[in-house]
């Protein structure tokens, strides 16, 4: 039932965050493209994630994006329309990202079998450390040089 | 027109605003940040059209359209959220919104839920 429930494929969630990056972010062009291989360990990291929890059954799923402080700061400029030497604050950094998760945990609710209730996002260093049984799915992207790692987990 | 944008996230509120702009409605925009402050500035300031992200804190987008329509205040209300699901949309339209664009959207997205409401 629960990999029924969240049986999204790495195909979707990559034209999701291209849909997501290229109508927020890019002004229509495709720049998100696949990363071949793990990401790796990000240096100075930073997470933002959703919640979709199917009330009824006690089940969700958990939708995490996490990549470099660095590129979070470049994402935040570009929503933002932020000139390219301008320092980004905490609270523009926690607003900017997390709504990018949200969009894209959005999106992917969408696909899940069941109807579910989406939490508002979380921006941390890190997300709550979850069991690798819940692992679902992930995909790494490249974005004008910078890596994001979007991860689908089981919650529940 | 007179325009009330409410979205928790300030980031999303300004990409609202700028594609509306895009799309050539140069409106006036006052800004809510949660459900009961949608509630409270469109009973005081009486916009023309309320266009809300669903889910906020402080009562849901669609917990104010709801308490909105009981106090008797019928402002074209329209979402604009990240969750497109065709439940959702039922449920928007059963709670009296007139439409529901889903997060990402495009300066076309708006035009064309918005010319049948200004028509």
């Amino acid at each position: 039932m629960s990999t029924t429930l969240v049986a999204v494929g790495r195909d979707q969630i990559l034209t999701i965050t291209q849909d997501v990056f290229a109508a927020m972010i890019d002004g229509g062009e495709v720049l998100v493209t696949e990363q071949e291989g793990p990401a790796g360990d990000f240096a100075d990291p930073v997470c933002a994630w959703v919640d979709m929890t199917v009330e009824l059954l006690g089940l969700g799923a958990r939708a995490v994006v996490r990549t470099e402080t660095a590129a979070a700061h470049e994402l935040t400029r570009a929503l933002l329309m932020m000139g390219p030497d301008e320092a980004v604050g905490p609270e523009d950094l926690v607003d900017a990202f997390g709504e990018l998760a949200n969009v894209v945990g959005g999106n992917v609710k969408s696909l899940l079998a069941a109807p579910a209730v989406l939490s508002l996002p979380t921006v941390a260093a890190h997300p709550p450390e979850l069991a690798q049984s819940q692992f679902m799915q992930d995909l790494t992207v490249d974005w004008r040089g910078y890596t994001l790692v979007v991860s689908l987990w089981l919650i529940g | 027109m007179y325009v009330l944008v409410a979205d928790d996230s300030r980031v999303m509120r300004q990409i609202v605003i700028r594609t509306l702009r895009q799309a050539g409605y140069d409106w006036k925009i006052i800004e809510a940040a949660d459900g009961q402050e949608v509630y409270d500035l469109a009973l005081a300031e009486q916009p023309d059209l309320i266009l809300s992200d669903w889910n906020m804190p402080n009562a849901t987008g669609i917990e104010a359209l709801t308490a909105l329509r009981q106090a008797g205040c019928d402002i074209p209300f329209g979402f604009v959220t990240s969750e497109g699901s065709q439940e959702m949309r039922d449920q928007a339209e059963a709670a009296g919104a007139l439409f529901l664009v889903a997060k990402p959207f495009t300066a076309e997205s708006f035009r064309e839920v918005l010319e049948p409401v200004l028509a």
